[in-house]
């Protein structure tokens, strides 16, 4: 049965124009299924070797417009590579740590380049490369980031009503804001002060649509006055899902700290049921093979397979969908082991086969790399977050009660005035754990990628590797799960 | 040996008001992975660029190498950062005795000149929507920037920059005060009223969406405009305006009701003021059905505002009426003892996954299972 075009009511727009030109090309991309009965697979050496060429040979002229993004070219790049279950040998492993390192900034931070401002987002992403390459030790890299610097940089960003800006003389955006709080918690050099006003601004970013918007602004009288409260305190944009993703892990790693609070004012809270219903919403319908789009109205695009699709892991963080903490005894959820399998137990809130279909059908460019859509190129951007979304449509990775006790049992207590505190941001970040046998890959299991840790977006084991040296702590090995017993799954 | 700019103005090595800079290259003794393949004039200008900042210079000559970088690659965020400075510094070491009262710096006007240009050319990128902010909290004169925004828009309707700015500005500069009027801008020479300001920016949304009533950006202005500009604390008045949005959504629903955008700031603009879903039931209903016969068609004739009936092309049911109307009937079962309403709300959840919206299958199960459990995400 062809899938129905979305409707235009016989009222066409230029929204609708476009809608219905994107649907006539996917279309193309969805298989007949009297034609082929292979299952899709995922092109893992055409993407490999789109990337070795970026990493070795270089990056062709039209990537001048991100030479102050280098940082994320990197990171984009050897994130791919641990996606796809691969890691880089000694040598380039250096080169990459060598590179990182110049653009740190003699005042603290990362900038998009040598000699370029320190920026919050060149952080995350200069942090987050040493995650996967770096090690202890001299010129390993993470020894080397000045922490301290660090810290005074993210303080010297701080505005009065919790946001921060993303550079000197720059925006506010929540982007940063996510940057921020996603390097000081695996550098563990979070403080209260820090983050203070935070959550609230973060919370003050959802519209009424329910997703979050970029900034969120007071009003001011045309005198250039700061109007008071009741003045309202508008966001600035409509609901997007970049944004949206970078709100809803800023609120999931604020957790820990506005538990611990004791402010007179009742803590900030954000629509939970709005924001899902937006989210859900996002996803393109069969027409659209499932991909998901950014804002409503919008056309779907690979990398909102991450920033929209990886949203729903933290959803579960907050007691939305996810009924594997249920209660004390784990509930399992293994559908077997078989591929493509998709029982009434799975309680994802979204159409995980469908996302993975877009990716495999339309997000990838036959001669490697992946993209927003046909038929337009890859590039490196497109191609890690379409990874990543693949990744997280494929594996149920949830914060486990039981691997946050294991870590609260296995840490070692430090006379840091702030040790429980920092427990408990240790304990949180490294609780997230992959169901043992719930993930459902479409094409079967030469398909597969790495799980990533929704908040970080590494792996892992690299989101352990760099929290466990920076927080002095040992990670307690993983106990593999016993299968679940019949009686279980039924509960 | 640099290559000549195609445009033909020389490199800066090749010029003699340069020459007392020494370049400074990126990667100075590392053969670096994962290079970029710059052209030579991009990596003169950078290298230019990174030397002068290491020296600290600010003169005016920094704002022909910065605009040179920018133009090249507007997201160079520190080119534009070390621009701002030279700028400030440069407007603050000038004497202002040869500039008219009234009239900006003739430095800050040629800065706003270029931007005007810069704008609608790198519509997409940050720094430029950014900087103009930073330039207008100088000039403090922002009237002439939303007759450019509206020009930038004519471009790209949807540019998430242009609208984020936009808002920027009018809640920057036109927040009512306590009586709802403007104080005089001494540097314009005039008096403005932010009623006017306001009533403009309202007429400048019903044209985008006349234009396109799926621009979901535009819809969000809206819900800016009416909801957030500080607006009117009398009573009366917001019960006028919320009856105003009310049909105006009504109507926009019922030109082309499967437009999202439309249900979204119908269900923001209830929850807003707090008003039960169930005071739509009856202009839901119809969009909830298949379309009527021809003999129905009779039916539209008869024009009720409060609840204008589906368009004789719409393609019904819709499934925001649908998922709207379970919405009513969830509220509702929820305090029956029987929770009879809430089997019709499973019925209609049903026929969403099952039929009309089959991509959201799993999320309308959850609906399901949560009304059936009763119990809320927590917050
Ligand atoms: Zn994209």
């Amino acid at each position: 049965m062809e899938p129905r075009p979305t409707p235009i009511d016989g009222f066409p727009t230029p929204t609708s124009k476009t809608q219905a030109e994107t649907e006539a090309v996917l279309i193309k991309h969805i298989p007949d299924p009297a034609s082929t009965s292979a299952p899709p697979a995922l092109l893992k050496n055409a993407h490999m070797q789109f990337l070795v060429r970026n990493l070795i040979q270089g990056f062709p002229t039209r990537y001048i417009s991100q030479d102050a993004s280098q940082p994320w070219l990197l990171f984009w790049t050897v994130q791919a590579f641990s996606v796809l279950q691969v890691g880089l040998d000694p040598g380039n492993k250096q080169r990459v740590i060598d590179k990182i390192m110049t653009w740190q900034h003699p005042d603290g931070g990362f900038g998009g380049g040598p000699g370029q401002a320190a920026h919050l987002l060149a952080t995350y992403a200069s942090v987050c490369a040493l995650a996967i390459v770096g090690k202890p030790g001299p010129k390993g890299g993470w020894d080397q980031i000045d922490r301290e610097k660090l810290y005074n940089f993210f303080m010297s960003l701080k505005q009065k009503d919790g946001s921060f800006l993303v550079a000197h003389h720059s925006e506010v955006d929540v982007r940063g804001i996510y940057c921020l709080l996603t390097v000081a918690t695996l550098l563990d050099i979070i403080t209260p002060e820090l983050i203070e006003g935070t959550a609230s601004f973060i919370a003050s970013c959802q519209t009424y649509e329910g997703g979050f918007a970029s900034a969120s602004h007071p009003f001011y009288s045309h005198g250039g006055t700061l109007l008071p409260p009741p003045a309202p305190r508008p966001a600035l944009g409509e609901a997007h899902g970049g944004y949206t993703f970078c709100c809803l892990a800023s609120w999931v790693l604020l957790q820990p700290y506005l538990a611990e609070a004791s402010t007179p004012e009742p803590p900030p809270q954000i629509d939970l049921k709005n924001l899902l219903r937006w989210l859900v919403n996002m996803q393109g319908i069969e027409i659209e093979l499932g991909g998901f789009k950014g804002r409503t109205n919008k056309l779907v695009d690979g990398c909102y397979s991450w920033w929209c699709g990886g949203a729903f892991a933290l959803l579960e963080a907050l007691g939305v969908g996810g009924i594997q903490n249920a209660d004390s005894e784990e509930v399992p959820i293994d559908s077997g082991p078989g591929a493509g399998v998709w029982d009434d137990v799975d309680d994802g809130l979204f159409n995980r086969q469908a996302l993975q279909e877009y990716i495999l059908y339309a997000g990838q460019h036959p001669s490697g790399g992946l993209r927003d859509k046909p038929p337009k190129n890859a590039d490196a951007y497109h191609t890690l977050y379409c990874l990543s979304g693949l990744s997280s449509a494929q594996h149920h990775v949830f914060p486990s009660s039981v691997r946050r006790q294991q870590l609260f049992d296995a840490w070692k207590t430090t006379d840091n005035p702030q040790d429980g505190l920092r427990k408990k941001v240790f304990g949180e970040i490294l609780s997230w754990a992959e169901e043992e046998g719930s993930s459902h890959i479409v094409g079967g299991k030469e398909n597969r990628l790495n799980a990533t840790h929704p908040l970080t977006n590494l792996t892992i084991t690299h989101t352990e590797g760099i929290a466990s040296h920076f927080y002095g702590q040992k990670v307690p090995p993983r106990v593999l799960r016993a299968k679940p017993t019949a009686d279980a799954s039924a509960a | 040996m640099p290559l000549p700019d195609p445009d033909g103005v020389p490199l800066f090595a090749e010029r003699p008001e340069w020459a007392d800079v020494l370049p400074l290259e990126q990667y100075e003794d590392v053969n670096p992975i994962a290079p970029i393949f710059y052209t030579e004039e991009y990596k003169a200008a950078t290298n230019y660029f990174r030397a002068i900042v290491k020296a600290g210079e600010k003169s005016p000559r920094v704002m022909e190498l910065t605009e040179s970088v920018i133009r090249q690659n507007p997201a160079h965020y520190s080119a534009w950062q070390y621009r701002y400075e030279t700028l400030t510094f440069l407007l603050a070491s000038t004497t202002s005795d040869s500039t008219p009262k009234g009239a900006l710096p003739p430095l800050l006007a040629a800065e706003l000149t270029l931007m005007d240009e810069l704008a609608v050319q790198f519509l997409k990128t940050y720094q430029v929507w950014h900087h103009r902010r930073l330039l207008v909290s100088l000039t403090k004169q922002p009237s002439r920037e939303l007759a450019l925004i509206k020009r930038s828009l004519e471009v790209d309707s949807k540019n998430y920059h242009t609208w984020s700015y936009r808002q920027w500005l009018l809640s920057s500069f036109y927040g009512a005060d306590e009586n709802g009027r403007e104080q005089d801008d001494d540097d314009e020479g005039e008096t403005i009223e932010a009623r006017e300001v306001w009533e403009a920016e309202l007429d400048f949304v019903d044209t985008m969406l006349a234009q396109d009533v799926r621009n979901n950006s535009a819809w969000h202005h809206r819900f800016f405009v009416v909801f957030h500009s500080g607006g009117t604390e009398h009573e009366a008045e917001k019960e006028r305006i919320f009856k105003r949005e009310l049909v105006y959504a009504k109507q926009s629903i019922s030109l082309a009701p499967s437009n999202p955008s439309a249900w979204n700031y119908l269900r923001g603009i209830l929850t807003h003021t707090r008003t039960p879903f169930a005071t739509l039931e009856t202009f839901v209903k119809p969009y909830t059905v298949a379309q009527k016969s021809a003999g129905d068609a009779e039916k539209r004739d008869i024009v009720d505002l409060d609840n204008p009936p589906p368009s004789a092309e719409a393609e019904l049911p819709c499934v925001q009426a649908l998922e709207f109307l379970a919405d009513i009937f969830e509220t509702q079962g929820a305090s029956e003892p029987g929770k009879e309403n809430t089997e019709k709300a499973v019925e209609l959840w049903k026929s969403l996954a099952n039929q009309y919206d089959t991509i959201r299958k799993k999320y309308w199960e959850y609906r399901i299972r949560e009304a059936h459990h009763g119990k809320e995400p927590r917050t």
